[in-house]
């Protein structure tokens, strides 16, 4: 058999479950540290879709339940490691608000593995690649993000 | 048509009956609190109670209320309007307070080209079936708004409360082919009818509150500056739960939903309320009512001066959950008390 | 003391404060309570005449926060020419929290205000006293030594105050306004130490998320989204809430419990550290949607990560509006 034609056998088979997850990487480290990924080829899963922002500071608790609502599987936060944010203090600031969030979101019955915030710089390609295996991993094994279905 | 006799235990029987061509809406008791929900299951049916708290316009005007779905197809778009209105609903329990909030609701409701088609369809496939109130609370006062506790024309039966039985009435002719259906209910005697008399009287003279509002309209026309709204609304804090709880109240938003990627979405309608700030909030940043002053002030006139001009009938029925819901407790009966002290002006001519 | 004397004492002690107050004409007008229309409430009263300083009350049923009263958005306490008044309000210690922390937050000035501090007794539980009478009208409720006495049709019932409280005010430290020179008159707080162990959250933590959703979904899937709890709190005073947002458009307003849930969470996030546990909010739901779980877990929330109590302080700033490199982040993914 072809590489081409075993490759879509298994495809085929494995009609599993994918999730979908969401990742908000700040501009000046995380992003350029899953950029410095790709580049270097290192492996990782293919579950994320990455949105931009500035800085981890420009994260709004809002698009994180938004994103729930929405649908998606798992939401992913990722800044500059504290003292290293190209704004000086965006991600301390974020900091505070990601503690908060976390807490209510567990109080509420939200999974504590579905939303992950991490700290992961320009040069650490490794370790971001790392991470995304770690948080697929994780929301693999918590299933599909059916509370916020629409009923209609 | 003679009157019969429901008897209590008979209540499921009737339920089985009736729930084969209708939507059955009964009091029961859910978290606590009585409110009127379709039954599925008549052990759950509440017979002991004063009134819910969530008054029974939201069957035929619900909280969440979707007008129509849509689906894009490409170029095509397609539109659902909304099932269930064909479906018949009986509402079990209702007081006649509440049973006249519904004649209220299709006076606005049904207004020449403005008639709204999915509310009166439901309001046309609705029947009453009222009890009417032998203990009416020390906040009711139907009886100063042209109203009786066992006011039964506004209803298409009318329940008394005997103890153990019911006395049953047709009062309209829907209400009358329904009983004609219920070929199992006993005839009611002389007693019986005795009895209820008695009941309507006791109810009647068992209403506390009297309030005194001979051309209302007259007097809170010519005052709508008058220092009278500083008083009545200093404590107001704005909550809006008079508006959300009240049986008349009509005020609604729209808004439209979607479902992203899917093409398809909604258009629902909630309740809203005049006394939210930003109910008049105009785009330019203007806010006619920019205080409670002028919001109290409006929700007071609309219930007892521009409603009697449009409809020729009081915006109020008397049911008292203004009263004994809100939280500032900012008594309805005290105001109107303190408007009725106004001396009556002659009435200003305005000229623009 | 019982409770019944104890009300006495601090019905006499709003009453002189009040007196004096406006004899000496340190304030405009008195913010108060006195006497509902109704069993099981109690009304917000403006004063301005010293002859009027006894229709103050105090009656276990004073559940409204009066700070509400002076945010920005509700412009009641002025005079003609559109200043504000010198108000003095009775405070509890959740309405005196409630000042301080919005004096904090820039949105009053403590400098027009004097505090009528009161030790307060506790707040009754109106919707567990209606759920015990059941459907009977309630026509009196009266305290008589440490019980509640409740008249009713057909009913008379007494209750023991401590188990008919507010959930908030059983696990309440602060009862008085924490003291403040020149503003509080009355009792206070001298230096307020808080110690809390959240022992009542223990039985809730320990619960699966999926226990925890369903505990939660139980408690708000009923609400009517009338926004009373919002409107009550005195913490709520943004001029556009975010559930009105219409550019663009955030979270849904219908009664769908993904629309329930988000208002509840979201709203919940904004009070982080900011809660000052009146209980108002429960009091005042038409439906009785008791709030106490989550407020009390975002005291413990601040408590724990920010050793932070609303409205004990002046001086020290919110949570929210600082940061410290050395703040923990044990809730951060790390490599394994």
């Amino acid at each position: 058999m072809s590489k081409v034609e075993m490759q879509s056998e298994k495809s085929e088979k494995k009609k599993e479950w994918e999730p979908k997850i969401i990742a908000f990487l700040c501009n000046w480290c995380s992003y350029a540290g899953a950029d410095l990924a790709g580049v270097s080829r290192i492996q990782y899963p293919s579950n994320i879709r990455i949105v931009r922002v500035p800085c981890s500071g420009r994260i709004n608790p809002y698009f994180i339940i938004k994103s729930l609502l929405r649908g998606w599987d798992g939401v992913v936060v990722s800044g500059c490691h504290p003292g290293d944010c190209h704004y000086v203090s965006g991600n301390l600031v974020a900091r505070r608000r990601f503690a908060i969030l976390q807490d209510l979101l567990n109080l509420f019955g939200i999974e504590p593995d579905r939303v992950t915030f991490m700290w992961s710089s320009a040069s650490e390609g490794d370790r971001f690649a790392n991470l995304i295996k770690k948080v697929t991993k994780n929301i693999k094994r918590l299933g599909p993000n059916k509370k916020f279905e629409s009923t209609w | 048509m003679e009157q019969k006799i429901l008897k209590k235990d008979q209540i499921v029987k009737l339920y089985n009956h009736i729930v084969k061509d209708y939507n059955f809406y009964a009091p029961i008791k859910e978290k606590r609190n009585i409110t009127f929900k379709k039954i599925t299951n008549p052990e759950d049916i509440v017979l002991d109670y004063y009134n819910s708290k969530v008054p029974p316009k939201e069957i035929i005007f619900p909280q969440t209320d979707i007008l129509f779905e849509y689906k894009i197809n490409g170029k095509e778009i397609e539109i659902e309007e909304p099932k269930n209105l064909e479906e018949k609903n009986i509402i079990f329990g209702i007081r006649p307070c509440d049973a006249h909030s519904f004649v209220l609701l299709a006076n606005f409701f049904s207004q020449g080209e403005f008639n709204d088609e999915i509310i009166m369809k439901r309001r046309e496939n609705t029947t009453l079936i009222g009890i009417g109130c032998n203990t009416p609370k020390s906040t009711c006062f139907c009886t100063s708004v042209d109203g009786n506790p066992f006011q039964k024309e506004d209803m298409d039966i009318f329940l008394v409360d005997l103890q153990d039985k019911y006395l049953v009435e047709g009062i309209t002719n829907k209400g009358k082919d329904l009983i004609k259906q219920f070929s199992w209910l006993a005839n009611a005697t002389e007693s019986d009818l005795k009895e209820a008399q008695k009941l309507k009287k006791h109810a009647e003279d068992a209403i506390v509150t009297k309030l005194e509002l001979k051309d209302i309209d007259k007097i809170l026309d010519p005052n709508f500056e008058h220092p009278v709204w500083k008083e009545a609304s200093e404590i107001c804090i704005g909550c809006g739960t008079c508006s959300f709880l009240c049986p008349t109240c009509t005020c609604f938003d729209v808004i439209d939903e979607n479902v992203p990627n899917e093409n398809r979405g909604r258009r629902v309608r909630i309740w809203d309320t005049c006394q939210s700030c930003l109910y008049t909030l105009h785009t330019s940043g203007h806010n006619p009512r920019n205080s409670c002053i002028e919001r109290v002030r409006n929700r007071i006139l609309h219930k007892f001066c521009y409603y009697p001009k449009n409809y020729g009938m009081l915006g109020c029925v008397g049911c008292g959950r203004c009263v004994q819901l809100c939280p500032a407790n900012n008594d309805l009966r005290v105001i109107i008390e303190k408007i009725m002290e106004i001396k009556p002006k002659k009435e200003e001519k305005i000229t623009v | 003391m019982v409770i019944e004397d104890q009300n006495k004492e601090i019905e006499q002690l709003i009453r002189d404060v009040a007196r004096k107050l406006l004899k000496e004409k340190e304030v405009d007008v008195i913010l108060g309570y006195t006497k509902g229309t109704i069993p099981l409430t109690s009304l917000p009263i403006v004063i301005d005449k010293v002859e009027d300083v006894d229709k103050l009350i105090w009656n276990n049923l004073c559940y409204i926060n009066l700070a509400k009263y002076l945010v920005p958005r509700i412009p009641t306490l002025m005079n003609e020419e559109g200043q504000k008044l010198k108000v003095g309000i009775v405070s509890k210690g959740c309405v005196g929290r409630a000042l301080i922390h919005l004096s904090v937050e820039h949105q009053i000035d403590l400098e027009n205000i004097k505090i009528i501090g009161i030790p307060c007794n506790g707040i009754i539980n109106r919707k567990k006293i209606e759920d015990e009478i059941g459907e009977k009208e309630i026509f009196e409720i009266s305290i008589s030594g440490d019980n509640i006495v409740v008249k009713g049709e057909d009913v008379e019932q007494t209750l023991p105050f401590n188990e008919y409280m507010n959930e908030l005010c059983k696990t309440c430290q602060v009862k008085s306004p924490p003291s403040l020179e020149g503003i509080c008159v009355g009792e206070c707080l001298e230096n307020p130490i808080i110690e809390d162990d959240f022992s009542d959250l223990a039985d809730f933590d320990s619960k699966t998320p999926e226990e925890k959703w369903e505990y939660i979904k139980s408690l708000l899937d009923t609400c009517t989204r009338c926004y009373a709890c919002r409107e009550v709190c005195p913490m709520c005073y943004c001029n556009l809430c975010f559930v009105d947002q219409n550019q663009p458009v955030w979270f849904g307003k219908t009664t769908a419990y993904s629309d329930i849930f988000t208002f509840h969470l979201i709203r919940a996030m904004h009070m982080a550290g900011r809660c000052v546990g009146c209980g108002a909010c429960s009091s005042v739901c038409p439906i009785g949607i008791d709030l106490n779980l989550i407020n009390r877990s975002l005291e413990k929330i601040a408590k724990e990560r920010f050793n932070f109590t609303s409205g004990i302080d002046p001086e020290t700033l919110h949570p929210m509006m600082a940061f410290d490199m050395e703040d923990e982040q044990e809730f951060m993914m790390e490599e394994d």
